[in-house]
């Protein structure tokens, strides 16, 4: 990708973003049009199966997708840096493992011990905490990107053999109800889960993009960064710290989504330069996003008709 | 044998494996004595219930086990051998799940398939896994980025499989327990299937002892020692598809027993594969069944996949390997 071109391709990312927000919008089992939509912009439309099928059913989802999207992004291009490595992806420092044995465990052992609006919050403690575990076991003075996958590698293995256990071995229908709470809630997308998820997008993102000079100067190596006044160790706690939280946010939202983390900072990578990564590639990831909406809907029309 | 020495130790492995497997068949659902466990296999009567539990359920079992793990043991072996990865893995590489989505796709999307047809669409499998593998993991020998585009590799896959899964809700029913690596099928039929795979890959593996010696010094110094390394890389990853499809057909994806078997070889015997090979091979059979062992004994009279008990007791071990020995 030449230099020059860089500068046109942010835009395009943010048009194609754009069109696919239009297309999730539209596509659907109650169809909308652009007069519809124009006419709910103008306030001129009164019909209430519009104005809910918009409001309480399109918009939360794709706002809840694209927030989520850029979530799991930014901390998948993060961790490629901190690890610098191409293959790494939030998975693999245990989040989503943490994540879901929690949340297996709260509704497969302990039913109503929880009540259900804190298991988000459920979630999100057992993915810290297995996250911390991970880098506590990998730390030698400052945490080693390769002892850190690796260690992420064999926990997550362990921790996905004990939720096969509670799946396998679990009451059926408690398995179940947890397997479709973990397999992403899309689709029951809400207005206070948006609003969530924006809350921690801004309270762990924003910093990240801040630190984007830090960044820059941790991939030139430890070493170097630290003639330059970057303390990586220190550097590298935050960073995991808060690649840890926006990827438990978006696992607490709304599910496993395996994969966008890896491959969303490689598209933006072919995009744009390492300077501007951060930025390219939250519209990037979040391009994926409306697509999973329609995968989402594809899945619940052909499996789930009923609900 | 290179050494007389090492005769002790592979008598005593032996012996283990040998007890093992008697108290494999005597544990379970129902425990028997010793004396019907003797009694069956000296002299087996029909009409004796106790001796049918030994002969037709216990028996095939075990002896899918020692298939199973003898297999994953020298697989494990060989990949370690080949890639110089201490790590090295069918299970962590992604090779496993590579043959279970393509049995999985084969036997629930593509009409008259059979089931014999399932050790070549393992294996088939398990080749399109290691060439994703091999094509993802860059030239650098003994990195971390062939077990990173392993487990990459392997989680495409069980995405993949958990899709067509979705879309035929019977396969779940009949295939999860399979999926998650189970001995409790009856698979005596698919054994002797795929007993000549194996027995192919055993062949392929000890004609190429030498050249694994050989390959410890590193690709270039073993090419100027006069190893075709292309060669050799090819024929051990045929051996390996085939030993990991062969067990896959089996038992479903097992994983850590090709991790945990070559180590504790390591431990007792060396870095000599003249030695490795078969203590490895020894050793992941004797994993295995203890492994199945306890998956019976733990939830009684239900039982745990095999898969599972050997995840959970092998996770640590690979920790362990790392904390210890990655910088």
């Amino acid at each position: 990708m030449s230099a020059a071109a860089r500068p046109l391709l942010l835009p395009l990312a943010g048009a194609a973003l754009a069109g696919l927000t239009l297309l999730a919008i539209f596509a659907g089992r109650y169809p909308l049009g652009l007069s519809d939509l124009a006419a709910v912009a103008m306030g001129g439309s009164e019909d209430p199966m519009l104005r809910t099928v918009l409001f309480e059913f399109r918009l939360p989802r794709i706002l809840l997708a694209m927030s989520c999207g850029m979530a799991m992004a930014l901390s998948g291009a993060v961790l490629q840096t901190l690890t610098r490595n191409p293959l790494a992806a939030p998975g693999l420092i245990g989040v989503e493992a943490g994540a879901s044995i929690t949340v297996l465990a709260a509704m497969v052992l302990w039913p109503g011990a929880l009540a259900v609006g804190l298991y988000p919050l459920a979630g999100f403690t057992g993915a810290i905490a297995v996250a911390g575990t991970i880098a506590g076991l990998a730390w030698r003075q400052g945490v080693s990107p390769l002892r850190l996958l690796l260690v992420g590698v064999g926990v997550t293995a362990l921790l996905s053999a004990f939720s096969d256990l509670l799946i396998t071995y679990g009451r059926i229908e408690r398995v179940e109800s947890a397997l479709l709470w973990l397999s992403g809630r899309l689709h029951r997308a809400a207005w206070d889960q948006v609003q969530s998820q924006i809350i921690w997008l801004i309270l762990a993102g924003l910093p990240i993009l801040l630190l984007w000079r830090h960044f820059d100067l941790f991939q030139l190596g430890d070493s170097l960064a630290a003639s330059r006044g970057l303390n990586p160790a220190r550097f590298q706690i935050a960073a995991l710290f808060l690649c840890t939280m926006l990827t438990a946010s978006a696992v607490a939202n709304v599910g496993m989504m395996s994969f966008i983390g890896l491959l969303a900072p490689h598209l933006a990578r072919q995009l744009a330069g390492a300077i501007i990564v951060l930025a390219a590639d939250t519209i990037g990831r979040s391009a994926f996003a409306p697509v999973q909406i329609r995968q989402g809907w594809s899945w619940r029309s052909s499996v789930r008709p009923i609900c | 044998m290179a050494d007389l020495r090492h005769i002790p130790a592979f008598l005593a492995l032996a012996l283990g494996l040998a007890i093992a497997g008697l108290f494999h068949l005597r544990l379970g659902a129902s425990p028997l004595s010793w004396a019907e466990v003797w009694g069956a296999v000296t002299a087996w009567q029909p009409e004796n219930p106790a001796h049918n539990i030994v002969i037709e359920m216990r028996l095939p079992r075990l002896l899918s086990a020692l298939t199973v793990g003898a297999a994953l043991g020298l697989a494990g072996a060989l990949m370690q051998g080949l890639t110089g990865n201490p790590l090295a893995e069918p299970g962590l590489l992604g090779i496993n799940s590579g043959a279970a989505f393509f049995v999985v796709t084969g036997l629930l999307l593509v009409p008259g398939s059979t089931l014999s047809m399932l050790p070549w669409l393992a294996i088939a499998g398990a080749i399109c896994a290691a060439l994703c593998v091999v094509l993802n993991a860059g030239r650098a020998v003994g990195s971390a980025r062939l077990i990173l585009a392993g487990v990459m590799t392997g989680a495409l896959f069980s995405a993949l499989t958990i899709g067509i899964l979705i879309l035929d809700q019977q396969g779940i029913e009949t295939l999860r327990r399979w999926l998650t690596g189970s001995l409790a099928f009856e698979s005596a039929g698919m054994r002797q299937m795929v007993t000549p795979f194996i027995l192919l890959a055993a062949v392929i593996a000890v004609a190429n002892i030498p050249a694994l010696n050989l390959f410890r010094l590193g690709d270039q110094a073993a090419g100027l020692m006069g190893l075709n390394v292309a060669r050799f890389r090819l024929t051990l990853l045929l051996a390996i598809v085939l030993l990991a499809g062969a067990s896959v057909a089996t038992a479903g994806p097992i994983g850590f027993v090709g991790l945990v078997a070559p180590h504790l070889a390591r431990l007792i015997f060396g870095t000599d594969y003249r030695l490795l090979l078969p203590a490895a091979t020894l050793i992941g059979a004797g994993l295995l069944v203890l492994g199945d062992i306890l998956a019976r004994l733990a939830v009684r009279p239900l039982e745990l996949n095999t898969g599972i008990v050997t995840a959970i007791i092998g996770a640590p071990v690979f920790i362990f390997l790392v904390v210890r020995r990655v910088k």
